[in-house]
């Protein structure tokens, strides 16, 4: 059993998805997957051992304040565009950016 | 202990993390994501990393439950379920994607050789915790200014 693999296999999903999903939610679960992939192998190259474990709390730290600016970020977006698939976000966003320029 | 437990939870966190991210209700996906994280933390657990899974835990419980509100409030319906038979697929996908952690190994990784404690870990590198912590903080307040400062913008 090797967890570097094992967490090289999570990071790549989570990566695969950041890329092709279309789901802000998604989008936010992919980064979700690359951090829990990243503290994986912090944790199991130093199994047991305090270091390892004390640096995941700031690990954890910096991953909770990323997931909330991402997720205040996400319900701006929504709320503003009524929707949170993101080809329907660009294509509004530049509907509204063409109406701007006819209206300039 | 049961015999291969540590590869059979390997297994349910690469199909719970693969499920997560392709089901395409976002409820379900968040109750997979929640599969993940239990995963995780089990395995924290029994590799003699309790403290880490208890963390594990504690901050996925947070995570978990503002991903269920949002997922409720923003998530776009579906237009159709998914199949029985495209969660299989996927469920296969996942144990496929989880063999070679199970059978290949990299030769030459070791770990960090070090015999401090965890309380002397945590408490013995506040330097260096306090700049991170502060950096952290200075992130959210970054964040939740951005948040006010777009709702005035909308506002006026």
């Amino acid at each position: 059993m090797d967890f570097v693999i094992l967490s090289l296999v999570m990071l790549a999903i989570g990566i695969y998805g950041l890329l092709t999903n279309r789901q802000l939610l998604k989008v936010f679960i992919s980064v979700e997957l690359i951090a829990t992939a990243a503290t994986l192998n912090f944790v199991m190259l130093a199994t047991g051992q305090g270091l390892g474990q004390a640096f995941l709390i700031l690990a954890f730290s910096t991953d909770t304040a990323v997931s909330a600016v991402i997720l205040a970020l996400l319900v701006i977006v929504a709320r503003k565009y009524g929707t949170s698939d993101i080809g329907k976000i660009v294509q509004l966003m530049q509907q509204k950016g063409e109406t701007e320029v006819e209206e300039q | 202990m049961i015999p291969f437990v540590v590869e059979i939870l390997s297994v349910g966190l690469i199909v719970s993390a693969v499920l997560a991210l392709f089901l395409d209700e976002v409820v379900y996906a968040v109750a997979a994501l929640s599969g993940t994280f239990l995963f995780t933390a089990i395995i924290y657990a029994l590799n003699g990393s309790v403290f880490a899974a208890i963390f594990q835990f504690a901050v996925s419980v947070g995570t978990l439950s503002i991903l269920f509100l949002s997922g409720e409030m923003l998530g776009d319906k579906p237009t159709k379920k998914t199949s029985s038979n495209r969660v299989l697929a996927l469920i296969a996908g996942g144990v496929a994607l989880s063999l070679p952690a199970i059978f290949l190994s990299i030769s030459g990784v070791s770990g960090a050789t070090s015999d401090i404690s965890f309380g002397d870990a945590l408490w013995g590198t506040r330097g260096m915790d306090v700049i991170f912590q502060a950096l952290v903080i200075l992130t959210v307040a970054m964040g939740i200014a951005i948040v006010l400062y777009q709702k005035k913008k909308v506002a006026s």
